[in-house]
């Protein structure tokens, strides 16, 4: 570690809390709020002095945000503090900032990404020595590192999402950089829906390729009179949601074939085959051949299907089934 | 875009086509040992892909000049043989598969002729008829400003009377092809496509009134011309987007003197898509109603594809009712629909590019090759 102690050998002092800006979280590595950290504080008193740089306009918090926070919220006049002595180099204040979190518990995904960012905006060369890194058990893969760091400046909502565990880092980094109405409106909808990855992607994925072929915001396309219907439907769970989210976005994705797919469904709904025969299209109605599976166990069975068969020929939905595919099942139109 | 540096393999750099190619581009030189040199250089750009449109690799082929198109067995292929001169291009169309087909991808013109020349004399002694291009791996006719292979191509198939060459183009680079005795075994070819899909799609290619209008004085100099409308590509109100392109098509070049015209819809290696998505953030082309198809490329859903090959292969069938109009790589549902037969009702499809060269290019019979 490109170690500073001798400079930044600190010493305590009461201070008044006053004096502690409180707008300046330049080194603030916690997610977590005060909640009630204030209750052990009042009950035990401050067991740790929180780390406070002096700076040219006051004290800057450099670690001990919550406890700072606490002791305003019990109304305390001054607050015992470890103060970094002058000169001291803003990257040694990062490191502090970082390794009293990161070597006192683990950190989540937010606060890897603001530790990864502090130091690399206060870093000599321009970028964190990985033994640095290493040191703070901060990830050293380069390429990890990268794709993290942007993670604490994406909009608050998907920060948020990303600690709920409702949206994951693989997500995160696909909405991230999206404009912000949509990286927004996709954390807002994921949220709420609590879908898996992959379901997620595709919902991306739809939403992104219907806004770039119709020239509109992803925003947009979310915020679809349909599409809100559903997300604020009462008698609906996640799960019915986000089936009938993904269903409305591939019918405005994919127009002629979602309604080949519910034309082929209806017709071979009409054929009642029971469970015992089924019929599947070829895949995306692409090949040729039309597959037709029997379940049976005994040979009575086997008897029923053979008749259930000589009807299936005759039946004139079956024929059109086999035969309207190159046209959808009906007048497939150019859209 | 314009060739900015020549990288020249040191094994050919004392070849008389290398220098005139020096001489003719004028551009910074440099004679590398090993195609990694040149490889690394483009690779290290911002955007590898434009910048190898930008570099010229002057080098040997090391393998064969004449290669299959490469088809696959779910869908039916020209049976076209590739002529490989070069590859890559200058031009920069948003859907180009060679995008993602070479890594790096480089602009490479091979100088080793003499190996082309007796591959081709073996190939060309062959019985049978054959059609063979230039056009799969680069347009063919870039390298008329820096080079006269594609004359000489012409007048190497001129003397022979069993084969044809495609040179398959989105230039108007013709004038060293007019004033030769071709013998009609040269076919010209262009790429058409939609004003809109040009404007969109076609960057750095000639306009398509260019493009008639080259067609045209390819006409008017004897030669046998063919269209390839691919790739179809199917947008609201395509359909007479397209028929308005036949009707140009029509009045620039007669049909008794036309070979054959191909209809392909567009379709791509799904490694393409993010390369466009990449390199052509404005193009709506990939956000069509793609599936996969049998041979793992994205392809329109079929029923949209049949009925917009339909509507073309109409308008050029009622405009011109004896032309070869032929799919490519589409099974026999889309060939029915579309134009109402299977190849296999004619033949096969190679049989019926086979007639069609032979009756405008005035090719010998024989049993075919394959």
């Amino acid at each position: 570690m490109a170690s500073d102690g001798g400079l930044t050998e600190n010493c305590t002092r009461l201070i008044p809390l006053a004096d502690i800006d409180p707008g300046d979280d330049r080194f603030r590595i916690t997610t977590r709020r005060s909640d009630d950290l204030h209750l052990s504080v009042q009950r035990l008193g401050l067991l740790a002095a929180p780390l406070v740089l002096d700076g040219a306009d006051g004290f800057i918090v450099v670690s001990g945000f919550r406890r700072v926070e606490a002791c305003r919220r019990l109304g305390w006049g001054s607050i015992p503090v470890r103060v970094l002595r002058a000169p001291t180099t803003m990257y040694a204040c990062a490191i502090k900032a970082v390794g009293e979190n990161s070597l006192e518990r683990p950190l989540n995904l937010i606060e890897t990404s603001r530790a990864l960012h502090v130091l690399d905006q206060h870093a000599p060369e321009g970028s964190i020595p990985p033994e640095d890194a290493a040191a703070l058990g901060l990830p050293t893969h380069a390429g990890l590192a990268a794709k993290l760091k942007p993670l604490c400046r994406m909009p608050e909502e998907v920060q948020a999402a990303v600690l709920e565990n409702a949206v994951s880092f693989a997500m995160a980094c696909e909405i991230g950089p999206l404009e912000e109405g949509a990286a927004v409106a996709f954390a807002r909808l994921f949220r709420r829906l609590k879908t898996s990855l992959n379901k997620q992607r595709e919902i991306v994925t739809l939403v992104s390729e219907i806004a770039c072929r119709e020239g509109r915001y992803s925003r947009d396309v979310l915020s679809e009179a349909g599409l809100l219907r559903v997300q604020d439907a009462e008698d609906l769970d996640h799960n019915q949601k986000t089936q009938r989210i993904r269903r409305l976005l591939r019918q405005r994705r994919f127009p002629a074939l979602a309604a080949a797919e519910d034309r082929f469904h209806a017709l071979r709904q009409r054929l009642k085959l029971g469970e015992n025969l089924q019929l599947a299209p070829p895949r995306d109605f692409e090949g040729t051949r039309f597959t037709l599976t029997l379940n049976f166990e005994r040979l009575e069975e086997v008897g029923r299907l053979r008749a259930q068969l000589d009807e299936l020929v005759d039946h004139p939905d079956f024929k059109t089934l086999l035969t309207g595919k190159g046209r959808g099942f009906a007048g497939a139109s150019v859209p | 875009m314009k060739i900015a540096a020549l990288y020249i393999d040191a094994q050919v750099a004392d070849r008389p086509d290398t220098r005139r190619i020096c001489r003719r581009l004028g551009v910074p030189t440099q004679t590398v040992a090993s195609a990694d040199d040149v490889y690394a250089d483009v690779a290290a750009a911002e955007d590898p892909i434009g910048s190898g449109k930008q570099v010229l690799f002057l080098t040997r082929n090391k393998g064969a000049f004449l290669k299959e198109c490469p088809g696959t067995r779910h869908y039916t292929c020209c049976g076209y043989r590739i002529l490989h001169i070069g590859s890559y291009c200058t031009m920069d169309c948003s859907y180009c598969i060679l995008q993602a087909y070479f890594h790096p991808p480089v602009l490479q013109y091979y100088i080793n002729h003499e190996d082309m020349a007796s591959e081709l004399d073996r190939c060309l002694s062959e019985p049978g008829i054959q059609r063979i291009g230039t056009g799969e791996f680069t347009d063919s006719l870039i390298w008329e400003p820096w080079t006269d292979l594609s004359r000489t191509l012409a007048l190497r198939f001129a003397r022979q009377d069993r084969a044809v060459l495609e040179l398959k183009t989105k230039t108007v680079n013709i004038n060293g092809l007019l004033d030769i005795g071709h013998r009609r075994k040269t076919i010209l070819a262009w790429s058409l496509n939609t004003e809109r899909v040009i404007r969109s799609e076609e960057r750095g290619t000639a306009s398509l009134n260019a493009r008639l209008r080259a067609a045209a004085q390819g006409a008017q100099a004897g030669y046998p011309i063919a269209f390839h409308f691919d790739p179809v590509v199917i947008t609201d109100g395509c359909e007479e987007d397209y028929r308005q392109v036949v009707e140009r098509l029509f009045a620039a070049v007669p049909p008794e003197q036309i070979v054959w015209i191909s209809l392909g819809a567009f379709r791509f290696m799904p490694d393409l898509k993010p390369v466009i998505q990449r390199r052509f953030p404005d193009s709506r082309i990939v956000y069509g109603e793609f599936i996969v198809g049998l041979d793992g490329k994205a392809r329109y859903f079929k029923p949209l594809r049949m009925q917009v090959l339909q509507s073309l292969a109409q308008a050029i069938l009622s405009r011109a009712p004896q032309t070869c109009v032929y799919l490519c790589m589409e099974d026999d549902e889309v060939w029915r629909y579309a134009l109402g037969f299977t190849p296999a009702e004619r033949g096969g499809l190679a049989r019926m590019l086979d007639e069609a060269a032979a009756r405008i290019g005035g090719l010998g019979s024989g049993p075919r090759r394959r």
